[in-house]
């Protein structure tokens, strides 16, 4: 039984083998889809943000060397995240926008989280290369992405051209995304203060009401570009040196509409809330290296440093190393460690102290614009079945400690009684199978 | 190709038969160009000089290098296409020179295709190891001449690289194709019969040693680079690709006395001779 199987596994193999000479059969057309497909689930500790996220990719070969790809990506987030307000001595109450002004409390001494964060996004995305000379491979794209608040279209172009009998390769690639943010309930004015519910925030209720009521509505727009310039470099025998330096530049709406920040008086206890405030434009450059060495005539050693730095203040570096294990035929073991590190943006602040957000351009106490450093440890197995399919499962731990940086002097004292950036913790399962359709 | 390759085609003029036996020869000649391991600047040549280091492939090498893979899982490591370096100790000359089992276990840990670093396009293979596509390149070969005629004619076709042939369908009065296989060391030529698909032999032929009353045929199984003993002379099977059928002879081969077993297990049309 399970060698008819491997006979039609035979048989299947050597139609792809043929491509379109197939003899003698039905399936004279041998092409066939190479379907990558995956399911990721990640859940952060404490009852913050939970996703799923299916992805399946299929590539077709056309023949000399032209490929054409489709994937498609869902993905389903639950959960809740910090909404950018420190905690309080006494409970906290704020309104979320997608909950038809539903108002959520959350006790004293805690982070307040915006529990409405439940999102689902559909992303497409197209592709086709070719080689355009003996040496030379060109390859355009688009993606398409699309959230209940959040549209995104983009388009890409890329060159690669090989060189010294494909020992080099030089690359270069552009990208341009569009995206159109439709913030529920408007997109807030900056710096504006925030309506809360009623018996929150100690003893200001109403100061803001209102105030951002028809501030926003209007759809809001960013686009971003990319070039990224690539040189792949075999350097022996058993070793092969990946260099890429990439420019990103962002312009337009660059704010989160659901975050705000706490403006706090001397004791630290909020006083109001007012919107985030970002610069409406973010030019990052990032070097990325990456270094492959094959060890014992069996093993993939893969080790990367990327360094990141931006017109913001943030600079990062990320060190990932991998270690392919092949220890049989047909299977591997890889664990992978990575560690990551960010400064945080020059306006970060944990909160503002009072009437400092008449005085200040920007802030946000978004925790992704924090200092912190972030381990992330893994492992992930792997196998070839008989069929010539591949499958794959990985387990992965995220564990990120903040660095508090940017707490106002004026209110330091009063703000120590809290835990104003709380560790993250998070799990990763990803299960893969790919396979020929 | 050694062999000579001859294409037939039902109610074609003179002229048309030319012109596609001319077509299919050219493609024969260019995979045999491409693939030859007596060539001197082919990819074969490349990857067996490359000392170590990684080789990008074109894309009918990929395809063939993943099949190559896909054969030795199927195969749970008989079909390796790493093998060809144990002709260095073996020659089918005849003689009575079988090597001896420190000559073999020099030569073993330049054969197996699990030392091999495919990820496509790029492979890396240790230093002194060698890649042969002979094994299958002759009826890959007969395939993709066939698949290019079947483009051109809706006549029926049969190409033939000596002994290895696929049809692209039975006779214009519907009758099937008759095909003589030739049995080394046999006076008739039996006859089967093939409408469409592929049909493949292999056989130790004339290639054998022979010592101690043992006779070594030219059938060596890669994992312990021994000569396998005890086999049938002649398998051919019937497939619906030439290229298939050939991966399933030369497997019963392998198989020696368990050949004809093996071949039932795998649901093969197949006929066998002792």
């Amino acid at each position: 039984m399970q060698l008819k199987n491997r006979r039609q596994s035979l048989t299947a193999a050597t139609l792809t083998l043929l491509g379109t000479a197939a003899a003698g059969g039905a399936q004279a057309d041998g092409r066939s889809w190479d379907i990558d497909s995956a399911v990721l689930v990640y859940s952060e500790s404490g009852g913050r943000v939970q996703a799923i996220e299916p992805v399946v990719k299929g590539t077709l070969d056309l023949g000399g060397e032209r490929y054409f790809s489709a994937k498609l990506v869902f993905d389903s987030l639950t959960g809740a995240s910090p909404n950018g307000a420190t905690p309080a001595s006494t409970p906290q109450t704020f309104t979320g926008a997608s909950g038809g002004g539903r108002a959520s409390v959350t006790p004293a001494f805690e982070t307040p989280l915006d529990d409405r964060f439940k999102d689902t996004r559909v992303q497409g995305v197209l592709d086709y290369s070719f080689p355009v000379s003996a040496n030379g491979t060109l390859g355009f794209g688009g993606t398409v992405s699309s959230e209940y608040d959040f549209l995104s279209a983009g388009a890409n172009l890329r060159y690669a051209h090989d060189l010294f009998q494909n020992n080099t390769t030089l690359s270069v690639g552009l990208s341009v995304e569009a995206d159109q943010i439709d913030p529920v309930g408007g997109a807030p004015e900056p710096l504006t203060r925030v309506a809360t519910g009623g018996g929150g925030g100690g003893d200001d209720e109403g100061e803001g009401e209102g105030e951002n009521e028809g501030g926003g509505g209007r759809t809001q727009s960013k686009t971003v570009t990319d070039l990224v310039l690539g040189l792949t470099q075999v350097l022996g025998p058993r070793s092969l040196l990946q260099l890429n330096y990439s420019l990103s530049a962002s312009s337009g709406y660059q704010n989160d509409p659901y975050k705000l920040l706490s403006v706090v008086g001397s004791d630290g206890e909020p006083d109001y809330y007012v919107w985030e405030s970002r610069p409406d434009s973010r030019l990052k450059h990032a070097l990325f290296a990456r270094y492959k060495l094959f060890s014992f005539n069996r093993d993939v050693v893969d080790a990367s440093y990327r360094y990141m730095t931006d017109d913001w203040g943030i600079a990062s570096s990320t060190i990932d190393l991998t270690y392919r294990w092949n220890f049989a035929a047909h299977h591997y073991l890889e664990p992978h460690l990575r560690w990551y590190t960010q400064t945080a943006a020059d306006f970060y602040r944990v909160a503002l102290y009072d009437g400092e957000d008449q005085t200040v351009a920007h802030a946000s106490a978004d925790p992704r614009l924090g200092a912190f450093d972030a381990w992330t440890a893994g492992v992930k197995l792997g196998g070839t079945l008989n069929s010539g399919s591949d499958w794959s499962a990985r387990l992965e731990w995220y564990q990120q400690q903040s660095k508090l940086t940017g707490v106002p002097a004026q209110a330091a004292d009063g703000l120590s009684k809290f835990d104003l950036q709380p560790d993250l913790s998070a799990v990763m399962f990803t299960v893969g199978y790919r396979f020929k359709w | 190709m050694a062999s000579p390759c001859e294409v037939l085609i039902d109610g074609a003029s003179s002229a048309q038969t030319a012109e596609l036996a001319h077509l299919a020869a050219a493609e024969v000649w260019r995979i045999e160009a491409h693939w030859s391991r007596y060539r001197k600047n082919n990819i074969v040549h490349r990857i067996n000089t490359a000392g170590g280091k990684p080789v990008k492939v074109d894309e009918e090498t990929a395809r063939f290098l993943d099949y190559a893979q896909h054969l030795y899982q199927f195969s749970d490591g008989l079909f390796d296409v790493t093998s060809g370096v144990l002709r260095r100790i073996w020659t089918f000359d005849g003689s009575d020179r079988v090597p001896d089992a420190r000559q073999i276990d020099a030569i073993l840990p330049l054969v197996g295709w699990q030392k091999v670093d495919w990820q496509s396009p790029w492979l890396r293979m240790p230093a002194g190891m060698e890649i042969d596509f002979g094994g299958i390149g002759k009826e890959y070969a007969v395939d993709r001449a066939l698949g290019l005629l079947r483009a051109q004619t809706p006549l029926p076709v049969l190409v033939n690289c000596g002994g290895d042939l696929a049809a692209s369908g039975p006779h214009l009065d519907g009758s099937d194709w008759q095909v003589g296989v030739e049995i080394p060391g046999r006076a008739d030529t039996p006859l089967m019969t093939l409408r469409a698909g592929g049909l493949a032999s292999s056989g130790d032929a004339h290639r054998y040693l022979l010592k101690d009353g043992v006779r070594y045929p030219h059938v060596l199984d890669p994992r312990s680079g021994r000569a396998v003993t005890g086999g049938p002379h002649t398998v051919t099977v019937r497939a619906s690709s030439c290229t298939e059928a050939g991966v399933l002879s030369t497997l019963a081969l392998l198989h020696g006395p368990q050949a004809e077993d093996y071949l039932r297990s795998c649901g093969a049309d197949a006929a066998v001779w002792w």
